[in-house]
């Protein structure tokens, strides 16, 4: 299984397909070589064969000669004996074995079949009378080298006082000589080991260095490169590839880190637009919210209004009957009587049922105001110029910090006025007539738009979580029975609110409260 | 020897009586109409000192009695009775000539004051 895995990896195939080259190519330079070495050693037996051949026919010349057969015998059975001749023979025209260094043979005739024959009668051809030579197998593990050298008919031999030649003959017979080709054999034997043992030290030297190399510069950065697409697939983006080199790796590498961080930082982008994404989504969707929550107040305190002005006129009839006719039923008992207490207690009531009317009347007829450009300041300056002489406000400390280059609206200054007063008399009410109240005014910028605002903050026990959701509502009063109709903030708001002003409180449980009103401003010169 | 004829204009029943059964005590001849057809048919029949008369009636409003009163009729006070005061209809009252107006609703006492007030102006 590993084997099979490292067989598939990048350095295996390389390594296979190198290894196999690697292996044909010593294998065919191994053979070659041993091959050409062969052949000249060979060649070289060869050469000294001839001239040992030769050596024989002169060693033997004279006793051929002067037809001395012993000599001649003896000549050959020294020139046998020497180190790796293993037979010399000489034999006549008609296939006789005439000497042997053996003496094996002598006078045998050989068949025409013999090699020895054949090396010259090749039947169908003319006969062949030049030298030849031939390798063939031994009885051991050596070959043999075998040589035929033809003698030639000279005039020397057939002007010989012996006669045995005539004149006409070409060939007088043949020298053959077998040589041991062991020394050789063996030599090539010791030459092929070395050259095969070189070549496959070679062969491993070299598998070893490549693989080195290839492990080096393929496969140690190529699965670094892998771990690292499996770490940045797994979504791990911190992660870098360390391969400090200026070939095609250390590039690929670098690549590699470059994507890794592209992709990070676009996916960092992502993520904070996502969550900016979803931020404004929600803020938005508050913003609506608050705005569907405000239109929805808005036209209640419109229905309310024109309800309320349908109700008080309907009333305001009837009240004046009740009114009248009390009057008039008081004066018919003296002062100090029951009777004209009573009748008193059903006049304070139907006035305070007008006081009420009012009250709604003033919240039903915010939108028919008369503007004018109006400088705030001084309307809060009247505002509080009333107030300040009564009762209620005497433990009560008035702070005022106006800004004197406070801008102009255009408003209604009797609406105004009739909501700072609103803002005034809740103070003190929540006060409980004692504390203080800072009136302050400043010019602020919201969204490029100019603003005035006016804060009254008092020092009073701060509205309960409870009430704020409730506190522009008509009708919405924490104050006790017969001291307010619920409908002071509740027109103040639409006062405000009719005048493209906004109206909101801050407040703190036992700290107190403050109401901001914020009125668009005009420039002087527009 | 009255005071003075005044003319009550009003659809609600109760706001007449009460008006003649405050002026009456004090000397005031008054008269009373249900609408103001009925109240200028009065007014071309005999004249009036004064005329009271509401703003907002079923048939005809009381900025239009007002208008034709004074049109016919200018030495003849004109006091605005509203339930339903608000700047505009006032300062439109007052520019057509009404005298003053008084909201509903009101004391004998303001009914009065107001009454001799308009007549001692106007009979100077």
């Amino acid at each position: 299984m590993l084997v099979k895995k490292s067989l598939q990896s990048l350095t295996g195939k390389l390594l296979l397909t190198i290894g196999t080259l690697m292996i044909i190519g010593s294998t065919l330079f191994w053979y070659f070589l041993f091959r050409h070495q062969e052949k000249e050693l060979i060649q070289n037996s060869v050469k000294y064969g001839y001239s040992f051949v030769d050596y024989i026919k002169k060693s033997t010349r004279y006793g051929m000669l002067t037809f001395q057969e012993l000599i001649i015998q003896q000549t050959i059975e020294a020139i046998g004996s020497a180190e790796g001749v293993i037979d010399v023979r000489i034999i006549d025209r008609q296939g006789k074995i005439k000497y042997s260094s053996t003496k094996q043979g002598v006078g045998e005739v050989l068949p025409k079949e013999s090699p020895i024959c054949l090396s010259c009668h090749v039947s169908g051809k003319p006969i062949k009378d030049t030298p030849s030579w031939s390798i063939h197998k031994g009885e051991k593990d050596f070959r043999i080298l075998n040589f035929v050298q033809p003698v030639y008919n000279e005039p020397s031999c057939y002007t010989s006082t012996c006669h045995a030649h005539s004149k006409d003959q070409r060939v007088l017979g043949v020298i053959e000589a077998n040589l041991s080709l062991e020394i050789l054999d063996k030599s090539i034997k010791k030459q092929g080991i070395a050259i095969t043992v070189y070549v496959l030290a070679f062969l491993f030297v070299i598998s070893v260095v490549l693989c080195l190399i290839l492990w080096n510069l393929v496969s140690t950065p190529v699965s670094m490169l892998a771990k690292g697409m499996e770490r940045v697939a797994g979504g791990d983006l911190d992660y870098t590839i360390n391969i400090k080199r200026k070939d095609e790796m250390g590039e690929l590498a670098n690549a590699f880190n470059a994507m890794t961080s592209d992709l990070k930082k676009a996916k960092d982008e992502l993520m904070e637009w996502g969550n900016t994404l979803e931020k404004k989504v929600q803020e938005k969707t508050e913003t609506i919210h608050r705005a569907q929550a405000q239109l929805v107040h808005s036209e209640k305190l419109a229905s309310l209004g024109r309800m309320a002005a349908g109700v008080a006129h309907e009333i305001n009839s009837p009240l004046t009957g009740i009114v009248t006719f009390g009057h008039l039923l008081q004066k018919k008992f003296p002062p100090g009587t029951q009777e004209r207490e009573d009748i008193e207690v059903i006049i304070d009531q139907a006035n305070r049922c007008s006081t009420i009317i009012k009250g709604l009347l003033g919240f039903a007829r915010a939108s028919a105001a008369e503007k004018a450009l109006t400088n705030v300041n001084d309307v809060l300056h009247s505002s509080m110029n009333i107030v300040r002489n009564k009762a209620d406000f005497f433990d009560i400390k008035l702070i005022t910090d106006f800004d004197p280059a406070l801008l102009r609206v255009k408003a209604d200054s009797s609406q105004l006025q009739q909501v700072f007063l609103n803002m005034i008399v809740n103070a003190a009410d929540a006060m409980e007539g004692k504390g203080t109240l800072t009136v302050t005014t400043r010019n602020i910028s919201e969204n490029n738009q100019d603003f005035i605002e006016v804060v009254f903050r008092d020092t009073g026990p701060g509205i309960p979580q409870d009430n704020l959701e409730k506190l522009f509502e008509p009708f919405f009063t924490t104050k006790p029975v017969g001291k307010g109709t619920g409908l002071g903030l509740a027109v103040s708001h639409g006062i405000i609110q009719d005048h493209g002003g906004k109206i909101a409180v801050r407040t703190k449980l036992n700290e107190g409260s403050s109401f901001i009103i914020k009125l668009p401003a005009q420039r002087e010169n527009t | 020897m009255s005071k003075g004829k005044i003319l009550v204009v009003d659809d609600e029943a109760i706001v007449r009586t009460s008006c003649s059964r405050t002026l009456s005590p004090e000397g005031y001849e008054v008269r009373l109409a249900t609408n103001g057809a009925e109240g200028l048919k009065m007014a071309s029949e005999e004249r009036f000192d004064l005329v009271l008369t509401d703003l907002k009636m079923p048939d005809m409003d009381g900025i239009e009695v007002l208008r034709i009163i004074k049109e016919k009729w200018p030495e003849t006070a004109v006091i605005i009775v509203t339930g339903y005061q608000t700047v505009d209809t006032a300062v439109k009252a007052i520019k057509l000539g009404a005298y003053d107006y008084i909201e509903k609703p009101f004391t004998p006492d303001a009914l009065i004051s107001a009454v001799t007030e308009a007549l001692t102006s106007t009979q100077k």
